[in-house]
């Protein structure tokens, strides 16, 4: 079955208006920002995000703030809980007659790699199976990055982070596998699972907004090229995207109350014209080729497109 | 003891350099100490780090706020009041600045005064690599040059220093030698240590909240960090050629910032002063229509 978007088909379609604003202190060609601003044009300005500890900390540096919606922070274990809290405190006030149902705002978590996957999994899994209604959007950067790029579980396998250095021992670098999140998310069945890439502008669009019709946990996982951790120029954050993308390391899918469909389906391009692009990855390559983790990262991505289609 | 305060943008490579300045010391054997500053600190965005050399022991930690030399990577920071760049700079303090102006050039045009080398390092790293990307090795090379070091230890702590960023030996000896170019083209000054003037404690006020009753802490504007610039992160700006723009909003999509708008007649337009310069842009132009031009330094951005 092919996926046809349905609302959002042309670049031309993608509203102008903005509501994450620039000035912010994140990095020149941050991908996750990049999404965000896409995320936001849909999600509008009603809205309240609970933002975990990680990159996005620098989003509100008191006392700028580049949204025209709320903001909460929350450690990084516990962002879901605060979705929550905040969540209950609009329905209490809106069944109360306190607050007009018409002013009602979204709730939306913001949290890296390390919190989604790691830090605030279960507070995450509380919160799906209290089928809490919110938007929760993971910037996976692959990497705590904002303490300086350490091993997460997003990490994949070959990349080389301050903690997983190419090593006599692992000369690979980070050994484990990349956790599957949208895996474990879609255990719960919540209604919407989503992985966008800003590279895929109306991809993204398109899926912010079909989501929005569902109640319950909405959860996206974005695709975040990230040249400070990644080690490229800050010019190839797209060229990083698109080739995850086309290589199909990141495969574009959504899965609606559990129904996984690939929403494009990429002529997969060697895993190495993704990898050369990125300094975590150069190990692999100089000074001598690493043949077997190489055929190792393309042996894993045959292997998840064999099972899926 | 030989105090040495560095000051970059996230990615020019100031915290290498002082590595490599230590490292170089302490082949030599001195004593030293290196560290950066921590602060989440971003690609583009104000970053210092320091270097201390001395022959005994150094029981001093922490920031550098009298330093005898200071380097710095990136001429825009002088006039950006977070970075902090001539804090605790006196007459006998040393300031070295990566500029294509001439030292009389940048007096005029900056509040920078006194003891003043220049050269311009991103200009001959952009010949010899051909792209932009850090300076550490230069601009190491340049302070141990400034500091009295030897050629020798500096070349063998840029080894030690980028081998251990994972970069590859011919990268490595292309930055030794244009490092070592570096070293020679910088005239060598004596640096005058000693105890200095003390700087002044800082006078804390106490901040006043209003009650509870009234209100709790908070930003209640909107979105206000627009009106912050961030023009002197960019070394490289896009520039649209409006001829060849087909108008098809990729650029628009890309960028990161949402520096980039829509005029009425459809086509896009850069805004300077919320650009970082990443280049994206450029990259996804599907016509050529961004180009790249070097950021003119000096210059109000
Ligand atoms: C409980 C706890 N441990 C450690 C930290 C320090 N810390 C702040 S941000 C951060 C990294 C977060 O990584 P991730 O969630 O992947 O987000 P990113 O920084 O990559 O955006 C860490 C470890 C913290 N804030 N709280
Ligand atoms: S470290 Fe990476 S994810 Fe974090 S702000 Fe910078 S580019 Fe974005």
């Amino acid at each position: 079955m092919t996926w046809e978007p349905h609302i959002f088909k042309d670049l031309h379609q993608i509203p102008r208006e903005e509501h994450v604003f620039p000035g912010t202190p994140l990095c020149a060609g941050c991908g996750g920002l990049e999404s965000l601003r896409l995320a936001s044009k849909v999600l509008g300005s009603n809205v309240v995000y609970v933002n975990a500890a990680g990159c996005f900390t620098n989003l509100a540096a008191f006392p700028f703030t580049p949204l025209d919606a709320s903001w909460l922070y929350t450690t990084m274990g516990s962002a879901p809980a605060g979705a929550q809290g905040v969540r209950d405190a609009l329905d209490v006030l809106i069944a109360k007659g306190r607050l007009p149902k018409e002013e009602d705002v979204k709730v939306v978590v913001l949290g890296g790699d390390g919190s989604t996957y790691d830090m605030a999994l279960s507070s995450t899994s509380g919160a799906i199976t209290r089928k809490l209604d919110f938007y929760y959007f993971c910037y996976d950067n692959e990497a705590y990055g904002n303490t300086g790029v350490q091993l997460s579980p997003a990490t994949p396998y070959g990349a080389r982070t301050a903690t997983s250095p190419c090593a006599v021992r692992h000369p690979a670098g980070t050994m484990q596998e990349k956790k599957d999140i949208f895996e474990i998310w879609r255990a719960h069945k919540p209604p919407y699972i989503a992985t966008v890439s800003p590279r895929y502008p109306l991809d993204l669009e398109e899926k912010f907004a079909r989501a929005a019709q569902y109640s319950g946990p909405k959860l996206f996982l974005a695709f975040a090229a990230c040249p400070t951790g990644w080690l490229f120029d800050p010019a190839y954050t797209p060229d990083v995207a698109k080739l995850a993308v086309e290589c199909g390391i990141w495969p574009l899918k959504e899965a609606i109350n559990g129904e996984v469909v690939h929403t494009y389906l990429p002529k997969r391009q060697p895993v190495e014209h993704y990898l050369k692009l990125q300094g975590r990855f150069r190990h692999l390559f100089e000074p001598t080729v690493q043949t077997d983790a190489i055929a190792h990262i393309q042996e894993r991505v045959n292997t998840y497109w064999r099972d899926v289609t | 003891m030989l105090s040495i305060r560095f000051h970059g943008r996230g990615g020019q490579g100031a915290k290498t350099a002082s590595r490599i300045v230590g490292t170089a010391a302490f082949l030599e054997g001195f004593t030293a100490q290196d560290s950066p500053i921590y602060g989440a600190e971003r690609r583009g965005a104000p970053v210092a780090a320091f270097t201390r050399i001395a022959k005994k022991p150094i029981r001093e930690r922490g920031l550098i706020a009298r330093p005898d030399l200071v380097v710095v990577a990136d001429a825009s920071l002088i006039g950006d009041p977070s970075a902090r760049v001539l804090d605790g700079v006196d007459e006998r303090t040393v300031l070295f600045v990566n500029s294509p102006l001439t030292p009389d050039q940048l007096r005029a045009r900056t509040s920078v005064s006194g003891r003043l080398t220049v050269l311009d390092l991103t200009d001959l790293a952009l010949k010899q690599f051909g792209k932009r990307g850090a300076i550490s090795a230069l601009l190491g090379a340049v302070a141990g040059r400034l500091a009295g070091l030897r050629p020798e230890s500096i070349r063998e702590a840029i080894v030690r220093e980028l081998t251990d960023l994972g970069l590859t030996a011919p990268v490595i000896e292309r930055n030794q030698a244009l490092a070592m170019q570096c070293f020679e083209a910088v005239q060598p000054v004596t640096l005058e240590p000693g105890p200095r003037a003390p700087v002044p404690s800082a006078q804390l006020r106490t901040p006043t909240y209003d009650p509870p009753t009234r209100g709790t802490a908070g930003i209640t504007a909107g979105p206000n960090s627009a009106i912050r610039s961030v023009s002197g992160w960019r070394t490289f700006r896009p520039v649209l050629r409006p001829d060849l723009c087909n108008g098809c909003w990729l650029c628009f999509a890309s960028c990161p910032e949402g520096a980039i708008t829509i005029k009425p007649d459809g086509k896009p337009a850069v805004y300077y002063p919320h650009c970082k310069g990443c280049l994206d842009c450029v990259e996804v132009c599907p016509t050529d229509a961004m180009t790249v031009e070097r950021e003119p330094e000096g210059a109000n951005k």
